[in-house]
């Protein structure tokens, strides 16, 4: 059987049996003066009680005296028959004194009384017994001697009454004085209870409320972020008991969330990192992917113009076309990953419209206006050559009359505005919607191109600048010429 | 754990204290309101209760006398009670004779003062089984059963002789006062005990005048007043004031204060109250009469229960009597003081 141990009951049974004890306690303390002074109050009213009897007595011997004298007097029966009734009563009255030789003075007294009664008992029987004979001398001496016991015995019951008295006063007071310490002591051993109680009460009770007490410390603790503090472990079965242990068991898995949170949250930190690496690492693939987009059939075409070139003269135009391809391509396959200047890519631009004119005769008319102060600017490599290539190809190749291409850059504080210009073809503004949305691409022939495209370019060009909306297409219409216009931030 | 211990500790101090309060408590409760039960049960019982009849009970004299003779009554398996009314009712020896005849006593100690009827009365008791001791008074033609005291012829012949030693050749008249119902008082074998010793000491030459004065059934204060009358006729005063009992004597030495007479008149006193020593020592009383109140209580007793036992008893028992004068009682008190 498991042991009830105290504190395994719940607060408010600790409470309740606690408060209880000492309401019995009080309640039985109570119980027990009210007896004590229940027992005094009947000591108390039983104080008078001999006096009374005695005063009883007196009354019915003053009767005995009466019928006898009335039965002497007028000899009636009903006078006698009195007399005999009060004369049994007034022996068995006389019954309770006492008759003994004892040496107190009440006792003595009543024993006296007692004694002369019989006497007067006796004389009143001859009296009434000689009136009845008709003795009449007889009677006469009688009822004297009667006469006088009666006065002796009168005095005598008064003097007894009055010792009686005497003494019941004595008793009385005597009674007083024991309902003054009655009251005294229960009023005092009341207010030691009382007082014991309290006292108990409150030793018992923050007793049982200092867990709560420490507990709001250490909670206050763990408040301020400390989570190594810990109540004290204990097995009580009571509220406080539970709520203790349910408030370690918090601190510890407070403490234990708080580190997976960290932990969980500084491997997000890392993935963050590492996908931002990734994308860089994606751009650059991407921007390697795209930059290896370049056409090699133009590389063909350029060789086998130079080929030619070589078959028809063996001279000095030979050997620039040759140097100028060889620098294109130079700077092709070394711009190819990495950005340029502006500078430079003019001249790859320069190599390139060269390159065509030789292929084409000196059919394109190409000019640039260039603010020299920006040549040092650096931008993604192969940018300008792509448009100026797109002009070639979509504006001016195939028309009419004369093509021209006309190249500016300038700057302002926030952009290096760079214009290529033909006075090719045109666009419909459907086609330059469809070129700068990207969905062109598909339609780029593979045959003559230097392989990057118009959507290659925006593309780079917004990665590079993390910026959008970077090309302008501008064209009033067809065969009112296009101009492209890229716009560097600087 | 130790703070438990020290409530447990406070707890049971607390208990112990009230428990020890109630306990006092009770007790004195029980002691005072067992006191006069207690008394009753301790109250023996006694087979013999006797009744004393005396002139004036609450005098020292007969207090005395009762204290020894209760003494010997308890010893005796027996109770005795000293009639005296609390109440204001006048009773006579007669009175509280019939009252102790119809209460049936087991014995009577009565002073016998020559009372009308008192004779008869001693014989209806002794007549319904009730025995009778007279105490320093004796009623001879009663069928008393004993006398204890002193024998009126001893008594008049002691005093005799003492106021043979006061009589000088100045000497003209002697009072006697007496509580006797005598009524020719050359009977009284006191007086003419006195008379004689008187006359013998003074010789034929001189007369001296031996009055004998009865203060009995003079009433209440009646004493004082009959001896104040004797010191306010001033050539009436005697030279010698014999008194016979201590009322008297002790009036006397008041009015010899009051009338300025110490030393022109001879007391000669009765009983050794502490008044009536010291009026000795101061000179005021001449000389006093010891009657040693031990034996007579004693006698008074010894001679009922004997006759309670074997049905007769010695008619006479003597008491001792002394004469104490100045030196004495010096004596005396020297004696006392030590102890």
């Amino acid at each position: 059987m498991k042991q009830i141990r105290w504190r395994d009951f719940s607060l408010v049974s600790k409470i309740i049996i606690e408060v209880g004890m000492i309401a019995i306690l009080l309640f039985s303390m109570n119980m027990l003066f009210y007896a004590r002074i229940n027992n005094s109050m009947q000591r108390m009213d039983n104080v008078y009680a001999s006096n009374t009897e005695l005063t009883e007595l007196s009354q019915i011997f003053e009767k005995v005296q009466d019928n006898m004298y009335s039965y002497l007097k007028v000899k009636s029966s009903q006078a006698l028959l009195d007399y005999y009734q009060n004369e049994a009563k007034y022996r068995d009255q006389l019954e309770k004194l006492n008759e003994e030789n004892i040496d107190d003075s009440v006792k003595l007294l009543e024993r006296n009384i007692r004694k002369m009664s019989e006497t007067y008992l006796d004389c009143t029987a001859e009296t009434v017994a000689a009136k009845r004979g008709r003795n009449v001398e007889k009677y006469k001496r009688k009822y004297d001697e009667t006469t006088k016991l009666y006065s002796y015995i009168q005095s005598s019951i008064e003097e007894l009454n009055n010792l009686m008295f005497q003494e019941n006063s004595n008793t009385y007071s005597v009674l007083r004085a024991v309902m003054r310490y009655l009251e005294v002591s229960n009023t005092i051993i009341m207010l030691g209870i009382v007082a014991g109680g309290m006292v108990l009460l409150f030793q018992v009770t923050r007793k049982m409320f200092v867990p709560l007490s420490n507990m709001a410390e250490t909670a206050q603790l763990v408040g301020q972020g400390n989570f190594h503090v810990k109540m004290h472990d204990t097995d009580a079965q009571d509220e406080l008991g539970m709520v203790t242990r349910a408030f370690n068991t918090m601190v510890e898995n407070l403490d234990l969330y708080i580190t997976r949170t960290k932990a969980s949250m500084e491997k997000e930190q890392q993935m963050m990192e590492r996908e931002l690496l990734m994308e860089n690492h994606l751009k650059e693939a991407q921007l390697k992917y795209l930059q290896s987009q370049i056409n090699p059939h133009f590389l063909f075409n350029s060789l086998n113009a130079g080929a030619q070139l070589a078959m028809m003269e063996d001279a000095e135009q030979t050997g620039i076309f040759v140097e100028k391809m060889a620098d294109f391509f130079r700077y092709n396959v070394k711009k190819g990953q990495e950005d340029a200047t502006l500078g430079e890519e003019l001249e790859a631009v320069d190599n390139y419209i060269y390159i065509l004119n030789v292929r084409f005769a000196g059919d394109i008319h190409f000019n640039k206006d260039v603010d020299e102060s920006l040549e040092n600017v650096r931008v993604p490599s192969m940018i300008l050559q792509p448009v100026v290539e797109n002009a070639v190809n979509h504006g001016i190749r195939d028309i009419e009359w004369e093509g021209k291409i006309h190249l500016t850059v300038t700057g302002d504080a926030d952009y290096i505005r760079i214009s290529v210009k033909d006075n090719g073809k045109g666009m419909t503004p459907e086609q330059i919607e469809s070129v700068l949305s990207g969905n062109k691409e598909h339609c780029n022939e593979q045959s003559d191109s230097t392989g990057i495209g118009m959507n290659n370019v925006i593309s780079r060009l917004e990665l590079y600048y993390e910026e959008s909306g970077l090309v302008e297409i501008n064209s009033d219409g067809e065969n009112k010429g296009t101009e492209v216009v890229i716009y560097i931030p600087v | 754990m130790k703070k438990k211990q020290t409530n447990l500790i406070i707890f049971l101090v607390l208990a112990g204290i009230l428990v020890v309060f109630y306990i006092t408590g009770e007790s004195y409760y029980e002691g005072l309101t067992g006191k006069s039960n207690q008394e009753e049960a301790n109250s023996e019982v006694y087979r013999y209760k006797y009744d004393m009849i005396v002139d004036s009970p609450d005098s020292s004299f007969w207090q005395a006398v009762y204290g020894c003779a209760q003494e010997w009554a308890k010893k005796n398996d027996a109770i005795l009670e000293l009639q005296e009314s609390s109440n204001d009712n006048d009773y006579t020896k007669l009175d509280y004779m019939n009252m102790s005849i119809a209460s049936s006593v087991d014995g009577i100690i009565l002073q016998y003062n020559g009372e009308q009827g008192l004779e008869a009365k001693i014989n209806e008791a002794v007549q319904k089984g009730i025995p009778v001791v007279t105490v320093m008074g004796d009623a001879v033609h009663s069928k008393r059963q004993s006398f204890v005291g002193v024998s009126d012829y001893q008594l008049g012949s002691a005093y005799g002789e003492k106021v043979a030693e006061y009589v000088t050749k100045d000497t003209e008249s002697i009072l006697i006062l007496l509580k006797k119902n005598i009524d020719d008082m050359n009977q009284s074998q006191i007086y003419t005990q006195i008379s004689n010793a008187a006359q013998a000491k003074a010789g034929d030459s001189q007369s001296i005048q031996v009055t004998g004065k009865n203060l009995l059934s003079t009433g209440i204060f009646e004493t004082e007043e009959a001896v104040t009358d004797i010191f306010q006729q001033k050539d009436k005063v005697p030279d010698i004031l014999v008194c016979m009992d201590e009322d008297t004597t002790e009036c006397a030495r008041q009015a010899v204060l009051d009338f300025n007479l110490a030393g022109k008149v001879t007391i000669i006193g009765y009983y050794s109250s502490d008044d009536i020593l010291t009026a000795v020592e101061k000179g005021v009383i001449s000389v006093t009469c010891d009657v040693d109140t031990e034996q007579l209580g004693r006698y008074s007793i010894e001679a009922l229960t004997e006759y309670q036992k074997d049905g007769r008893t010695n008619s006479y028992y003597n008491v001792d009597i002394n004469f104490l004068d100045r030196e004495a009682v010096r004596a005396m008190r020297r004696e006392a003081q030590p102890k």
